[in-house]
């Protein structure tokens, strides 16, 4: 389908003779055609052009890989992708430049005496084989762990769930996507029954209204923040951004209205005040399609090892509802949350006024929230109050940040309380797992163990005695590196870590295993949007690097799990994907064939009858609807979705005169996460070298803080020196600081806290107590 | 006699001392004139933010907006009323001295527009909000030098030149600071013709185009802190 191009220059030669100018360049953005501006473009021979998703975050760009005598040479945006329709981010555009790093990992190293030692592959899969059997005899089931991935691939996702859930039998599993989606799903499950965004990107080209929350989309979500902006600008579409901090996205939008952080459960509360307030509630939609509950409150921000939490729904009626907001009336929350009552009128009259279309848009600002589960309960609120979801243009949607932290953690269930359909408390589920794997029933545990942040603490006191981390870097990314990076240094517990590159985790690792990198294996990934999308092995890797999931595979056979794991080398991909899709069976989640996901740049689930399904729950384009019904939240029994009272609560640790500033922590356009792969392309390293402390001018100037010098930051667990940026990228409000995470050299998660949200056990890095003095 | 020389010693005494003293506080008042040079602050320095969206309103009418062949600025021409890449282009044409801090230059300059008298487009400028203009942009009076210099040339950054891959989008070869606002320059009927930007309406340049020009000090590849661990 996407044959060679045999020239560049002579392909927009033609475009040109065809006077097809304008076409090309909204096929092909970002290529300049002016004989003038194409002076100095290498003329590339045959370059062999293959699709597949970008290898960064969760929006899901189609790219096209050039390749070239085996060398990938040229990366562009797939203008077939109806996510990104050709357009990339920078991230993306050079994104194979990674692989040819002069320190790739390109060999098994075996930690002997103090000092890693080249082994070959086969023997190191032994040690990890053995040490991993040898750890099950010596300490039971529950002492070995997997810690995954929301980049791991479909595949990979799925083989450690069945090694570790079928084949060993513990619910030792989990993923970093805890640290970014979990109260995402916590929402959905509670709200709606089901998980995943119920609407789909083709809601942008519909809506009136963008309302970000705590989302600096034009950095994290670049692409999609152009489609934003192709919207305001084409059609006058509105983009409101409420946040924390003034960032790039907050100068390109029509308001910027700025929230004391925590505040946003307030506000949003009140809001809701004032639609039930000022009669803009859809009556006849909630009635008919909304149940209302409250849970338990004051629940503590699990700081404490061993914490627990279970949520008690009940139900209430609309009349205790309305009662409850009576304490969120705008001039109240005003007073708290530094929004003026006139700025939280203006957002409730947007979702309020019935002939505008809004689309709410969030990501790890509501999601990495001691109450973030709560938070996204408190969208979706305003949404079902105003009957604006399912439709298109209209809705709430909750947007991911890994490229399969949907395919792969949420949908195969890379958690250690999920199964690849369903969850392991559910009986039903296990059986249709253990059906599916061939494995008896009894052997997949019932109780869910360690969630991350828990896992890690299991390692630091010796009951975990054997972890294996899988494309995933937890010693820059966990919260309160501080604490865990001595713990996975102990020698109580044995560190296998694959990855492609040297990282501050495999620098602890007892066995580093060389993982192939994105294009030098097939996969599939899922994106925000219920998009499942697949590629091919594009390039050979380096050395003996391997795919993750044949990694996984090589040591459930050495450990006797061989006649589970019948997959061969050349197709596993295919092979797990096809025994997967099993799972997703039926209208409300079936996976489309491989050969369509081949064709195509990316299906969306459910797929019936040969076709995506674009809005759920909206009987007009979901088949999996209830006859005779206009809306159908079928994830739960009755049909009906959950408007929650959820109040606001203070954060877990707040400024206080000893550390008065509160500090944000965050990404850059430049970086993926902690920057291993994105480091070590040229271009990002030298657009964004280093890490750096963003203050507000009157906060800078009060403190004696110049621009570039160096600032100590510590809080009650650790400290990070960085040097101060005013001015620049961002700026956050008085009295927070802002620093990006990316920096392995500059590790600013030694500072952050590790309390979570009770329900969805994600960690809150968005807020803890700092103080700041000159280095 | 001994009661002079008791007093001459006491005045020696005296002005030994008024030596010393003014001595040691004159050091003193050196001392705390002399500002140190602080260690340990950052070489690199992201460019600013401020302005980056500010001609975004223009985006989609420069996108319609026919090119004009007849009256295309080029490049070379760009570069020829500027001392060094990045220096503030001076005056090509007559101006009046009395209009110092009001608005003449920007009627012009702000939102360009054709010119019947010079048979070209007028640049605009990339910030509008320094009124002063004069400030930094001077008219060229004469053609003559009062002394011949050897001043050594920076090369401008080349077009087309600035891919890390075939095809990518085209890195920033140039300092950004006052012209954060890359339209001014790079669309409508005054951008020089090689570097007019195909896409004005894309709005969001940095995304896809990041500076790689660090005139004052040459980035180092990453490296860790720690030694790497392949042996």
């Amino acid at each position: 389908m996407y044959n060679s191009i045999s020239s560049r220059r002579n392909f927009i030669k033609k475009m040109a003779q065809l006077s097809a100018m304008t076409a090309a360049a909204a096929m092909f953005p970002g290529i300049i055609f002016a004989s003038e501006q194409e002076e100095g473009i290498p003329n590339s021979a045959n370059l062999d052009w293959k699709k597949g998703p970008c290898r960064f975050c969760g929006v899901g760009c189609g790219i096209l890989v050039g390749t070239e005598n085996g060398k990938a040479v040229a990366v562009k945006g797939d203008p077939n992708c109806s996510v990104n329709k050709g357009l990339l981010c920078v991230k993306g555009y050079h994104q194979t430049m990674c692989i040819q790093s002069k320190d790739r990992l390109t060999h098994a190293l075996v930690k002997k005496n103090g000092r890693y030692v080249k082994t070959p592959l086969n023997e190191a899969l032994d040690i990890v084989a053995d040490k991993m059997k040898s750890t099950i005899e010596a300490h039971g089931k529950d002492a070995v762990a997997m810690y995954t991935s929301g980049q791991s691939t479909i595949p990979e996702g799925y083989v450690a769930s069945k090694l570790m859930k079928g084949a060993i039998g513990t619910n030792n599993l989990e993923c970093n996507a805890r640290l970014c989606m979990a109260s995402a799903v916590a929402g959905f499950l509670t709200t709606f029954g089901a998980d995943e965004p119920m609407g789909c990107y083709e809601d942008i080209d519909h809506a009136d209204y963008f309302i970000t929350w705590g989302n600096n989309m034009a950095e994290m979500h670049p692409v999609l923040f152009s489609r934003m902006l192709e919207q305001k600008t084409n059609r006058g579409a509105k983009i409101i951004d409420f946040a924390t901090r003034t960032s790039r996205s907050s100068t390109a939008s029509d308001k910027s209205i700025l929230f004391e952080p925590q505040t946003d459960l307030a506000v949003a509360n009140a809001i809701c005040y004032e639609i039930i307030n000022n009669g803009w509630v859809n009556k006849s939609f909630v009635e008919k399609h909304c149940n209302f509950s409250k849970g338990l409150t004051n629940m503590g921000y699990g700081t404490e090892d061993k914490y627990s939490f279970k949520d008690k729904p009940e139900k209430i009626d609309f009349e205790a509802f309305k009662t409850f907001l009576n304490d969120y009336t705008p001039e109240k929350v005003a007073k708290y949350s530094k929004v003026s009552a006139k700025d939280i009128k203006y957002l409730a009259s947007i979702y309020g006024d019935p002939n505008k279309k809004v689309v709410s848009y969030w990501c790890m600002g509501v999601n990495q929230h001691t109450r973030g589960t709560w938070m996204n309960n408190l969208i979706y609120n305003m949404h079902l109050l105003t009957g604006k979801i399912s439709q298109p243009g209209n809705g709430p949607f909750s947007l991911t940040g890994q490229p399969s932290a949907c395919g792969t953690a949420r949908e195969v269930g890379t958690f250690t309380h999920k199964l690849p359909k369903g969850v392991v408390m559910n009986e039903k589920h296990r059986r249709l797992a253990a059906k599916i794997w061939k494995v008896p029933y009894e052997r997949i545990p019932s109780k869910p163990t360690y969630h991350t942040t828990e896992m890690f603490r299991a390692v630091d006191r010796g009951d975990i005695k054997f972890i294996w981390t899988q494309v995933t870097n937890p010693l820059v990314s966990l919260p309160k590196t501080s604490r865990y990076r001595p713990a996975m240094e102990k020698d109580s517990c044995f560190v296998v870590v694959s990855d492609v590159f040297p990282t501050p985790t495999s620098d602890v690792a007892d066995v580093i295993l060389p993982a192939s990198w994105h294009i030098e294996k097939g996969g599939l990934y899922g994106n925000s949007e219920r998009r499942t999308q697949h590629w091919d092995k594009m390039v050979e890797g380096p050395g003996e690097t391997t795919p993750d999931a044949w990694m996984t595979i090589e040591v459930a056979k050495r450990m006797g799990y061989g006649d589970l794991f019948p997959y061969s080398e050349e197709n596993h991909v295919e092979e797990i994907y096809n025994e997967y899709r099993q799972f997703h069976e039926g209208a409300k989640h079936g996976m489309a064939p491989l050969e369509v996901l081949k064709k195509e740049s990316g299906v969306i689930w459910p797929y019936v009858d040969g076709k995506s399904t674009q809005w759920r729950f909206n009987a007009k384009y979901d088949p999996a609807c209830k006859e005779g019904s206009d809306f159908d939240f079928y994830g739960k029994p009755d049909g009906k979705a959950v408007i929650w009272q959820r109040p606001y609560e203070p954060a877990a640790e707040a400024p206080d005169a000893e550390y008065p500033f509160w500090l944000n922590t965050g990404r850059v356009i430049e970086h993926w996460h902690t920057g291993s792969m994105t480091r070590r392309i040229p271009v990002l390293h030298k657009a964004m070298p280093e890490a750096y402390i963003e203050f507000h001018p009157d906060d800078a100037k009060a403190l004696g803080i110049r621009d570039n010098e160096n600032v100590k930051v510590s809080s009650r667990r650790g400290s990070c020196v960085l040097p101060a940026s005013i001015n620049k990228r961002g700026l956050p409000t008085r009295g927070q600081v802002f620093v990006p995470f990316f920096d392995e050299n500059m590790m600013i998660n030694d500072v952050t806290l590790d309390a979570f949200c009770p329900i969805s056990k994600e960690p809150d890095f968005k807020k803890c107590a700092v103080k700041v003095e000159k280095a | 006699m001994k009661k002079r020389l008791g007093i001459i010693s006491l005045l020696v005494l005296l002005f030994i001392a008024f030596i010393t003293i003014w001595n040691f506080s004159y050091q003193q008042g050196l001392e705390e004139a002399y500002i140190p040079v602080e260690e340990g602050v950052s070489k690199y320095s992201l460019p600013s933010e401020s302005g980056v969206f500010k001609r975004s309103e223009y985006a989609v009418e420069y996108k319609n907006m026919p090119v004009d062949e007849n009256h295309q600025r080029l490049l070379k021409d760009y570069y020829k009323n500027r001392a060094y890449h990045g220096a503030p282009p001076s005056i090509p044409h007559p101006v009046e001295e009395m209009n110092l801090g009001d608005n003449t230059c920007l009627k012009c300059h702000q939102n360009g527009g054709f010119v019947n008298k010079y048979k070209a487009y007028a640049p605009v400028t990339p910030h509008p909000e320094m009124i002063n203009c004069r400030q930094c942009h001077v008219a060229q009076n004469s053609n003559t030098l009062f002394k011949a210099a050897n001043i050594a040339q920076v090369q401008a950054p080349k077009v087309g030149v600035n891919n890390a891959l075939i095809d990518t989008p085209p890195m920033i070869p140039h300092q950004i600071q006052m012209r954060e606002n890359c339209l001014s320059c790079h669309a409508g009927p005054a951008a020089p013709k090689e570097i007019r930007v195909t896409h004005p309406e894309r709005v969001n340049c940095r995304q896809c185009h990041v500076p790689t020009d660090r005139v004052i000090s040459e980035i180092a590849p990453f490296s860790r802190t720690k030694t790497d661990s392949n042996e």
